[in-house]
């Protein structure tokens, strides 16, 4: 990155900001008002209405219901612009207003004659007519809901009139003499009586008849609504384009407007800092010395070493550098994982390709089943063509790339498809074909492919499986030893590589002395405990000398450089830490031994469902004392059979997601990412459109930037 | 369970308990330890969604724990 500072003449701002937009990489250093005669400027001219305007479009939007993932289509920028010019945006406003409103009284209508409503519908209970509830002088009316029954209620010198029902409650009209209105109240709210307003009418009209008016009038009501919503509807579609277009065109003119907020003015100029990359600073000295001529000075102040001396020794505002990162089209994929974490800083290196790598890979190695991985990399595939959300993609992007290793591994390393080897025994001395002992063939569990099938593979691919204890692959439950062993050699490897990238990173930042005393140290303890536990388990398991061969050079070079790290690190950060950090080697490594563990529990379980299914459903017949599937007797069994197949490994295919992507992250995050990565940098963030839903016209792009 | 003159050998039953304790025990420790930040870190990423990857990283820390349940379990089946 290196630093520019731009000058130039107020009264051409707005074409300069234009300009510094149409570069895409000037990164602005806000201004911060210090004792230099210089403040923050104030938003160009036209701001405030766009953003007014903004906000007019954001309200419709949220009427219209129309939201963020809502699919319109594009629309061109010099139409937006024109409408919104020409005050589209208000005549819209109204328009919508209008529909909006008429809804919105239509609704309180509704609520309004749906109480009424129910007040008739109560009082259709009673044998009275609505012009005896008002009208009288010396008596007092009592109209209400009960909640029991009020049949039983006594009170003198009244007239009750009542209807209970034990489902909707009771009615009841008390006629009570005005004086003694207290003692009925009294009276009545033994059951639970609730007083309602009863409208006043003259005519001797039944409640039963208004009530029947108030539901005409009412469905009137709901289709007046339903029209109306429709209308609305209309409108969306017929604005939809219109106003996510000016939305995304009014958020820009707002944000460009914003910008001299964040550079420092002075009554005829203004000037901005800013990073730009190194590579591009001539030709965007050029380009804006091309576009604005005499009223703009571009000047170069600095290019930022990756020293951590540089920034530290740098004026605090200019102190942080945004981190740009440069990775390529396949690789910019996986920043996003990074990203979880944190972004990396200016002064170190970008994890994402190690990610790029390792996440795959290890998400493939726990699945290692070509059944799994063929349905991973079509969902992949999919997700990765059609997906736009950033959590989809990158889901989408470690099925692809994890299933296409996982189908390596299943075909190449352990043999397998959907928990079954491909092979299930081997030609003798003779010549002759032979199962394995424990071959579901001899009444054992391996269930094997060529035994489902009936058939023989080729010699040439029963030669390519690697051959740890039979020939059939690795076996997640029968080689277990040397899977163990494996994942703790890719532990290995990728620990150091962690441990290396953090000693480079180390010395661009800090030189090499630094370098050396901070991570030389620990990368020496570490190979040293590796020798000393290859030392160590050899002498323990295999029984080995500790004083003679491999064993004894191993012993050797792990005190050496066990004892030349400890010292080293020592100096670095003492010597309790130091020692502390020794046996932490021991813990990350066997960490990676739940690539083994996942494998082996995936394995597992789909060793019991295949059980069930080939030697618990499925018919079978014995020739010779070896077991046969038996496809033509009972096809109901076998239908059943390839039922639970398909949905028993779709269960140990959706666990495979969680766990398998779960732990390939996690070891990349905790093991490799906390062996080197700081983060907390500021992302690049240069002044440029972000369009989405606009485009320019061709004729227009070209003519724009001048 | 293998019997021989008469004598039970009880010793692969005992192997196959010890190493499922181990794998047991080591995962409720775990869990325990990582109930706490579980809800600690889903609050956290409720205020704050750009937190998941260093939320993450909390949560999983005890899962360690386990695997060395596991190696020891292994060991016990294996190499015993």
């Amino acid at each position: 990155m290196s630093r520019i500072v731009i000058v130039g003449t107020k009264t051409r701002m707005e074409d300069a900001i234009n300009a510094f937009y149409s570069e895409k990489a000037i990164h602005v250093i806000d201004h911060t008002t210090g004792d230099d005669e210089l403040s923050i400027g104030s938003p160009v001219k036209g701001t405030s209405k766009a953003s007014e305007r903004l906000l007019k479009v954001r309200a419709m939007e949220k009427e219209l219901g129309i939201k963020k993932k809502t699919k319109t289509a594009d629309i061109a920028v010099e139409d937006v612009q024109k409408r919104i010019s020409s005050g589209d945006v208000e005549s819209v406003e109204d328009e919508v207003l209008r529909a909006v409103d008429a809804r919105n009284d239509l609704t309180q209508k509704i609520t309004e004659l749906n109480s009424k409503k129910k007040t008739f519908e109560t009082l259709k209970k009673l044998p009275l007519t609505l012009d005896f509830y008002s009208g009288y002088r010396s008596l007092a009316v009592l109209v209400g809901t009960t909640a029991s029954d009020a049949a039983s209620v006594k009170i003198d010198d009244a007239e009750i009139f009542s209807s209970f029902d034990k489902k909707e409650g009771g009615v009841v009209a008390v006629f009570v003499k005005a004086a003694r209105k207290a003692e009925a109240v009294e009276a009545l709210n033994a059951c639970g009586f609730i007083e309602m307003t009863v409208p006043e009418y003259t005519e001797p009209v039944s409640a039963d008849e208004v009530y029947q008016k108030m539901e005409s009038e009412l469905s009137e009501a709901v289709e007046a609504l339903e029209a109306e919503n429709k209308a609305l509807e209309a409108l969306k579609i017929k604005y939809m384009s219109f106003l996510k277009g000016s939305d995304e065109e009014l958020s820009i003119a707002v944000e460009k407007g914003s910008v001299p907020l964040r550079i420092a003015v002075s009554k005829y100029a203004y000037v901005m800092d800013a990073w730009v990359p190194t590579k591009k600073v001539d030709s965007i000295k050029a380009n804006l010395e091309q576009k604005l001529g005499d009223d703009i000075y571009v000047e170069f102040q600095e290019t930022r070493g990756r020293k951590l001396e540089d920034s530290e020794n740098a004026e605090p505002r200019f102190s942080n550098v945004p981190t740009k990162q440069n990775n390529g089209a396949l690789v910019r994929e996986f920043e996003y994982a990074t990203s979880m974490v944190d972004v990396p800083r200016y002064q170190e290196i970008d994890p994402t390709f190690l990610i790029a790598i390792f996440l795959p890979l290890f998400f493939g190695y726990m699945i290692g089943d070509i059944g799994y991985s063929i349905p991973f990399i079509i969902i992949g595939a999919y997700g990765l063509k059609y997906a736009k959300n950033k959590d989809w993609r990158s889901i989408g992007l470690v099925l692809f790339f994890g299933g296409i290793w996982g189908a390596i591994f299943g075909l190449f390393y352990y043999g397998e498809m959907l928990g079954m080897h491909f092979v299930g025994g081997e030609y003798n001395a003779a010549g002759v074909w032979e199962w394995y002992h424990e071959s579901a063939a001899h009444g054992g569990t391996g269930i094997t492919w060529d035994w489902i099938l009936g058939v023989t593979f080729p010699e040439w691919f029963y030669e390519i499986l690697p051959n740890v204890a039979h020939g059939e692959g690795v076996g997640k439950l029968e080689d277990v030893g040397f899977l163990l062993k494996m994942s703790v050699y890719i532990g290995i490897v990728h620990l150091l590589i962690g441990q290396l990238v953090g000693l480079y990173n180390m010395l661009i930042q800090r030189g090499v002395k630094f370098a050396f005393i901070h991570k030389g140290g620990l990368i020496f303890s570490f190979l040293g405990m590796i020798f000393l536990c290859y030392a160590l388990t050899d002498f323990m398991f295999n029984k080995a000398s500790l004083g003679e061969g491999i064993t004894f050079v191993c012993m050797i070079l792990a005190i050496v450089l066990l004892v030349a790290g400890v010292a080293i690190n020592t100096k670095a950060e003492g010597a309790m830490h130091a020692i502390m950090a020794i046996p932490e080697f021991i813990g990350q490594i066997l960490s990676y031994s739940r690539l083994a563990a996942i494998a082996m529990s995936k394995a597992g379980m789909a060793l019991a469902f295949n059980y069930i299914i080939f030697k618990m459903i499925m018919p079978s017949h014995t020739v010779d004392g070896l077991v046969y599937l038996d496809y033509s007797s009972g096809i109901a069994m076998v239908v059943i059979a390839i039922v639970m197949f398909a949905f028993l490994h779709l269960v140990v295919w959706t666990l495979g997601i969680l766990s398998a992507g779960l732990h390939a992250l996690r070891l990349q995050y905790v093991e490799l990412m906390m062996r080197f990565f700081d983060g907390g940098g500021k992302r690049f963030a240069p002044l440029r459109e972000k369009r989405v839903k606009t485009f320019f016209s061709r004729k227009t792009s070209t003519t724009k930037e001048v | 369970m293998v019997v021989e003159s008469g004598v039970a050998d009880i010793t692969s039953g005992l192997i196959a308990i010890g190493a499922g304790f181990a794998v047991g025990l080591a995962g409720i420790g775990a869990g325990m330890a990582e109930k706490d930040i579980g809800a600690a870190a889903v609050g956290a990423i409720t205020e704050d969604s750009s937190l998941f990857g260093k939320a993450m990283i909390f949560t999983v820390l005890p899962e360690t724990i386990v695997i060395f349940g596991l190696v020891v379990a292994v060991m016990a089946m294996f190499v015993l």
